[in-house]
């Protein structure tokens, strides 16, 4: 009962055995929203591109056709989140927080390599249990950093990455154009391909391609950059005639309440 | 190395799952089958045209979906006895007793079971158009509309309201119609297959929406602007089979 | 070895030098010994007729099965060794029960003749290590009658497995003369009491004893009823309108 008065800081274990129990007896645990996703990340001459498709699913169900999957960390420090959707946004959320404080303690802009680790400390602590795949990019005063960091906590530091159900196929697309010291606009147009071809070639991935471009002066957002998969007009009109659905009963009530109010007391209370 | 040998266990499954749907819905003298062409295996696409609906006579089309190798060895062996039945019986199978085959040949396989759902549509010997299902050891039933395969529980309720009126009460002083005309059975259907694109990753790539009219059916004159039509009726005995070709959405 | 020619008869399913297969000959012959048996196709409907040999008085001829249903739209009518059809008949029901299972639909007359026909020539399936089902060629011919979506038909099969469609058919031993008759009497129109009545005559004629009742029987098959054997009743009105 206590658990339920007073909640202690960090995650809530206390229905952890109860739930075990129920999954062994035929009552599994709901699914979680996931971003079967595919999520890259590429250097370029003058900084990091990221990149992400916008498809959230629920097993084979798309849940959310438009999600944003490239989330804030910092001005110049962003992360694309793969896995279970809600592990990926408190985590990189808990992450900016932290990075926020960080660089207010500091006086200083906090660095790529601080996030990432503060990432893997916290996903290696939870031993995999928390589903954040991520991909971690961003410039700092050492210059431009891209990571990998795996749901148990091992990261990698790579030129260009990709993450998430749609990784080969995106990775498929760095490996056969990647090159050194792209510029700016042949590495978004990279990058936009890359994620294309998981939204194109895997099931996880779909909708629109949403893109990030890092360089030392200036973070560009570019929300729905590439819109492939408009929905296509339906060949119907789906609006019901008035008096479609059927009742049992019928009652008005009103809501406007009035009444009549009548003076008892003697002489009017002295206010002053 | 263990001192006891333990028992072991070893399990093969022969069985795999390849998304997409079907579904067909009976006209009064015609019979729509529909059904995307992706094929897939967990999130890859295997390829964006596989067919899963077939003509098999001029009066009856097929539509299969589950297990892709199971679907389309299914499909040959109906094909071949369908062959079978004209050569013994000088005539081709009519479609309730295609329906039935289908049910025999099912059942035959109740322990190890052809992994696919069936849905046969075409026309009956009294020109009625005509809508069967199976479950896969070969239970069925006749009905007006059925939708199946990986977004039936999308589908179905859509139809269910659409096309038996569920949940709709009828405008006062008239009735819901027991048959829709063929222009709104061609929109439903590819409503159908537009959103369950947008909202299911197995649903995608193609669309092949099959058409058989009755003889002398006077809804043939539904098709007059319909883009990307085909006709593939192979006899002069009356049934007349058409076939719609469309894109869906590839991500 | 040299064989001479009367060997040729011995072996059922050897050719003589002629190009004969004198045992299925031999059963053709047979059925000229049985009991006459007459059918007549109607636009109405199928009649079939026998002729029951009553041997003895002692005989209780209601005990003579020589027409019998193959299914609800089907009868057979038989000439010759009457036993030998029970195993044809036997395999025309289960053919008729099998495709009704399979298909949801009724058998057509002319699948179910030609699955008993399957039968005729199975006597020359024996493989030498193996035990032939049959030694010996059926002898009897059968008149199946029957409706289905082509109309009524009658169908005629013998020994060898070959069958034909007939409007009108007498097999057995009074078969030559009645063939004739019928022939003479038979035309499109020609209705289904009319054919009951002609049946009836042609029997009459090729039969030794006085026709009653008791010594023919008569079974049709019609669109609305499909087979049914005439009750003695019903026999008796048709032998009166004669």
């Amino acid at each position: 009962m206590a658990s339920s008065i007073h909640s202690g800081p960090g995650f809530d274990f206390s229905n952890e055995i109860r739930n075990n129990f129920m999954a062994e007896k035929g009552l599994p645990l709901p699914k979680a929203t996931s971003t079967g996703t595919t999520i890259v990340g590429c250097l370029f001459k003058d900084g990091i591109v990221l990149g992400a498709d916008t498809r959230a699913t629920e097993g084979p169900i798309v849940a959310d056709k438009n999600c944003e999957k490239i989330h804030y960390i910092t001005e110049s420090i962003r992360c694309c989140g793969a896995g279970t959707a809600a592990d990926t946004e408190f985590t990189t959320a808990l992450i900016s927080s932290n990075m926020e404080l960080h660089a207010l303690s500091t006086g200083r802009k906090p660095r790529v390599v601080t996030a990432m680790t503060m990432l893997k400390q916290m996903l290696f602590r939870y031993q995999g249990h928390i589903g954040a795949a991520l991909v971690l990019g961003g410039v700092d005063a050492t210059g431009p950093h891209l990571f990998t960091i795996h749901p148990h906590g091992s990261t990698d530091k790579l030129p260009y990455v990709t993450m998430g159900s749609g990784s080969l196929a995106a990775m498929a697309v760095f490996e056969s154009a990647w090159r050194p010291d792209m510029d700016r606009e042949s590495a978004l147009t990279l990058v936009k391909s890359a994620i294309s071809a998981g939204i194109f070639n895997d099931l996880g991935s779909g909708s629109n391609v949403d893109a990030c471009i890092i360089t030392a002066s200036s973070t560009e957002m570019l929300r729905n950059v590439e819109m492939p998969n408009e929905r296509v007009q339906k060949e119907r009109d789906y609006k019901f005639r008035r008096g479609t659905t059927a009742w049992a009963k019928e009652s008005v009530r009103d809501l406007v309440v009035s009444e009549t109010v009548q003076w008892v007391g003697g002489e009017a209370m002295d206010t002053t | 190395m263990p001192s006891i040998e333990q028992p072991q266990q070893r399990q093969f499954n022969p069985y795999s799952e390849n998304g997409g749907t079907i579904l067909a819905i009976a006209g009064a003298d015609f019979s729509v089958i529909a059904g995307d062409t992706r094929q897939s295996e967990g999130y890859s696409i295997q390829t964006r045209y596989a067919p899963k609906v077939f003509r098999l006579t001029d009066r009856a089309v097929l539509a299969v979906n589950g297990f892709a190798a199971d679907g389309n060895m299914f499909v040959k062996k109906v094909r071949q006895r369908l062959e079978w039945y004209r050569h013994a019986h000088a005539k081709d199978m009519p479609l309730r007793a295609i329906a039935r085959l289908i049910q025999t040949m099912l059942y035959a396989r109740r322990f190890f079971p052809f992994y696919v759902y069936n849905i046969l549509g075409g026309i009956e010997e009294d020109g009625t158009g005509a809508v069967y299902s199976f479950d896969p050891v070969g239970s069925y039933e006749r009905e007006a509309c059925r939708a199946a395969g990986a977004a039936q529980s999308l589908v179905q309720p859509f139809l269910d309201n659409q096309i038996y009126f569920k949940n709709q009460l009828p405008a006062p002083g008239t009735s819901h119609p027991a048959h829709l005309p063929l222009s709104t059975v061609l929109s439903l259907v590819i409503d159908s297959f537009t959103s369950a694109t947008e909202r299911h990753i197995e649903v995608g790539d193609g669309l092949e929406i099959y058409i058989v009219f009755s003889k002398g059916s006077t809804s043939l004159q539904g098709l007059a602007s319909v883009r990307g039509l085909q006709e593939v009726t192979t006899t002069d005995d009356g049934e007349r089979v058409f076939v719609i070709r469309r894109e869906l959405k590839k991500d | 070895m040299f064989l001479t020619r009367s060997e040729y008869d011995r072996g059922v399913n050897t050719f003589s030098p002629e190009g004969r297969l004198f045992q299925v000959e031999y059963a053709i012959e047979a059925i000229k010994l049985g009991s006459t048996t007459v059918g007549i196709r109607t636009p109405e409907g199928v009649v079939l007729g026998v002729e029951k040999r009553v041997q003895s008085p002692l005989l209780e001829s209601s005990s003579i099965e020589k027409i019998m249903e193959i299914d609800a739209h089907l009868g057979c009518a038989m000439s010759g060794l009457t036993a030998d059809a029970r195993t044809m008949i036997d395999h025309a029901r289960v053919t008729a029960q099998n495709h009704a299972f399979t298909y949801d639909e009724r058998i057509k007359v002319e699948s179910v003749t030609q699955a008993v026909c399957d039968l005729a020539l199975r006597f020359g399936e024996s493989v030498h290590d193996e035990d032939a089902m049959m030694s010996r060629p059926f002898g009897v011919a059968l008149l199946i009658a029957g409706i289905d979506e082509l109309g009524p038909q009658l169908y005629h099969t013998d020994p060898s497995g070959t069958f034909v469609r007939y409007d009108a058919k007498a097999i057995g031993s009074g078969s030559e003369a009645a063939q004739s008759e019928l022939q003479d009497k038979w035309h499109k129109q020609i209705t289904l009491q009319e054919a009951q009545i002609l049946t009836l005559r042609v029997l009459k004629q090729v039969m030794e004893e006085k026709l009653d009742q008791h010594n023919v029987q008569l079974a049709q098959v019609t669109p609305t009823k499909g087979f049914e054997i005439l009750d003695e009743t019903r026999l008796q009105e048709v032998i009166e309108a004669m």
